[in-house]
């Protein structure tokens, strides 16, 4: 009896803007992972479980709708005042459902298959975002953007985002490509392989990854096949919310034409993880690294 | 006539087997090591002919039998290849093999279980997270990572040493029960550290806790290589109180086994060859399961060969496993653990079934 009571008062304090399914008007669309999903029309709260997801959020003007977020989604700065739901590998069920979203944004990237079941369960609308290369995160953020109806806001950023983006083309069309590796992690060895959009970006930056015809997003990679190959360049995603691991080269690739000419270069792992609009930032670190010639104006 | 001879002959005979048979087991063991060691560098040689790159195999042969002091036309990188990336691996695959087979085949004998293993018993993964703790913890200093995985080595084995002894004494299902015990609780130990660890570092974690003989510095290299070859001597050297022992812990006491001289001896051995390996390479499952087990279906259950031969067949065994784990996706590579695994597994559901 006591127990009820109390839910019946706590239920009553919440706020009464909270609606259920059959009070909200709904559509069906379809996500990036294929998956056939019904939203409201007008989503005023949701969650997002991904860093790159809470930058487009906010970069589309809807951060205000957003009521959690993961432990890692620290930018922009008013991020951090939206309550934490976990970290990216183990967000709280519960706390989840208690903030009563009607959508939660999720990123494949975040391998969280076995959760959006469950969030799907509870009648909470999941969309998986999905991208594989730069257009692909343009992709996301229009999708998310209709599914928000930040359309507009949108399309602003995308002018702008594009326009940077040929910018750097442009300065690099006629550069020989460098050949270059990006190393994820020094021991063991990582790096990435087709599926990840680093690959996709560093094509642009004018430069070829070493491993982009490898299997998989982010395999583990041969020592010996990594000097074999003989990279000019050696990226080095470091210093960013993760703090300075990954700040060396792996003793391996020690001997690589990379090392020896001094062409090792750190870059902000924030601009180069997070397919969001930052990647654009990370796109034009990686060309100046690249490229440093045609950027020093 | 030749049985009245042969009966008469028959004391003389008894009182001399004791010395004559430890010269003949002697002669034996080093008559089978001999070859298993000539065995060892064979496979050595071979897998380091195989890798994701493919190297010209005369010259690298050339260059490895003259001990990479004449290139024999083999390019820089190639030469860096062969000798910084491969061979320091395959060394180490072949400490970390040697070591884990025998510990493995110790245990067996010591506690009298054909099932006493480092992994299964849980002190792998209790040197797993002395690592972890050094890792995490005292990054900075570069001995931590071998001395903390020893430590937790050893109080892994104590402990489940104490939970298995029971008023009856151990019994091999007690034991393995003590090991599994052990075993959960340190795993989510595990859970814990990695918990407090940056989400990049999660993955190579994960990687490296099944056993991944991929990353590793000269000086771990140099220290597994030493304590492979030193604690291999040791335990050795205690063989015939292992025999003993394996009559029961009584009966070897009554024998003159100072039952638990060597048995400090051999947990503080076994955690040390246990707590290299996985400071360098993580836990590497069933080698010292499946070596021993082999060693003595081929070789009988006599300690005094038993425990050097499944040292150098430890070695081979984790040598070859560890050219599948680089070889069968490359570029990409598996955890060596995984290959060890895939055999093992089910080679111990068999040893089950059979007993």
């Amino acid at each position: 009896m006591l127990c009820l009571g109390l839910l019946l008062a706590f239920s009553c304090s919440k706020p009464n803007n909270y609606k259920t399914d059959n009070q909200v008007s709904v559509h069906q669309t379809i996500d990036e992972a294929g998956r056939t999903i019904t939203v409201p029309d007008t989503v005023t709260r949701f969650i997002s479980l991904a860093p790159s997801l809470t930058e487009i959020v906010f970069a589309i003007g809807a951060g205000e709708g957003l009521v959690g977020r993961t432990s890692y989604c620290t930018y922009p700065a008013e991020a951090q005042k939206v309550e934490a739901v976990g970290d990216t590998l183990k967000p709280s069920i519960e706390r989840i459902i208690a903030l009563r979203p009607q959508i939660v944004f999720v990123s494949t990237a975040s391998q969280l298959e076995a959760f959006t079941n469950e969030l799907e369960a509870h009648h909470i609308a999941v969309y998986v975002t999905d991208s594989h290369d730069l257009e692909g995160v343009f992709h996301s953020i229009e999708r998310i953007a209709d599914v928000l109806g930040k359309r507009a806001q949108a399309d602003e950023l995308l002018k702008q985002l594009r326009g940077r983006v040929s910018s750097v083309a442009e300065k690099v069309k006629s550069q020989p490509p460098v050949r270059v590796f990006y190393q994820v992690s020094d021991e063991p060895l990582y790096t990435i392989g087709r599926e990840a959009f680093i690959t996709d970006l560093i094509k642009r930056a004018g430069g070829i990854s070493v491993t982009a015809d490898v299997p998989g997003a982010w395999p583990k990679y041969s020592a010996e096949s990594a000097l074999a190959a003989k990279p000019d360049a050696i990226i080095l995603p470091t210093g960013g919310s993760m703090g300075d691991a990954n700040s060396n080269v792996a003793s391996a690739l020690k001997r690589s034409p990379a090392v020896a000419n001094g062409r090792v270069y750190k870059i902000n792992d924030d601009h180069l993880s997070r397919p969001g609009p930052r990647a654009v930032d990370g796109l034009e670190d990686l060309a100046r690294a690249l490229h440093p010639e045609v950027f020093t104006k | 006539m030749t049985i009245a001879g042969s009966t008469e002959v028959a004391p003389k005979h008894r009182a001399l087997r004791g010395i004559d048979g430890a010269r003949a087991t002697f002669k034996k063991t080093l008559f089978v090591c001999a070859i298993l060691f000539a065995a060892l560098v064979v496979v050595i040689i071979l897998m380091s002919l195989l890798g994701s790159e493919k190297l010209p195999a005369q010259a690298s042969l050339c260059a490895l039998l003259t001990f990479g002091k004449s290139s024999c036309g083999l390019t820089g990188d190639q030469d860096a290849i062969l000798f910084d990336i491969r061979l320091p691996r395959i060394l180490l695959g072949a400490a970390v093999g040697g070591s884990l087979a025998v510990a493995g085949a110790s245990y067996q004998s010591l506690l009298r279980n054909p099932l006493a293993e480092p992994y299964l018993l849980g002190i792998s993964n209790g040197a797993a997270v002395g690592t972890m703790i050094a890792l995490v913890f005292m990054g900075a200093h570069e001995w931590s990572r071998p001395l903390m995985a020893f430590s937790g080595a050893l109080i892994a084995t104590l402990v489940v040493y104490r939970l298995a002894q029971g008023r009856t004494g151990a019994t091999p299902e007690r034991l393995i029960l003590a090991g599994v015990i052990v075993t959960t609780f340190l795993s989510s130990a595990i859970v814990f550290v990695t918990t407090l660890m940056d989400a990049t570092r999660i993955r190579s974690f994960t990687f490296w806790l099944l056993g991944d003989l991929s990353g590793t510095t000269a000086k771990l290299l140099w220290l597994a290589l030493f304590i492979a070859i030193a604690g291999t001597i040791v335990l050795a050297a205690h063989a015939r109180s292992l025999n003993l022992l394996m009559l029961g812990e009584r009966d070897a006491f009554d024998l003159g086994v100072e039952v638990s001289r060597v048995r400090l001896v051999v947990f503080i051995v076994a955690s040390l060859l246990v707590g290299s390996s996985v400071a360098s390479s993580g836990s590497v499952g069933y080698v010292g399961l499946v070596v021993p087990h082999l060693v003595r279906l081929s070789l009988g259950s006599d300690n005094r060969i038993t425990v050097p031969a499944a040292a150098i067949c430890g070695a081979i065994f984790v040598v070859v496993a560890d050219t599948l784990a680089r070889t069968i996706i490359a570029p990409r590579e598996l955890p060596v653990g995984a290959i060890t695994a895939l055999i093992g597994a089910p080679l111990f559901v068999y040893l089950l079934r059979r007993r």
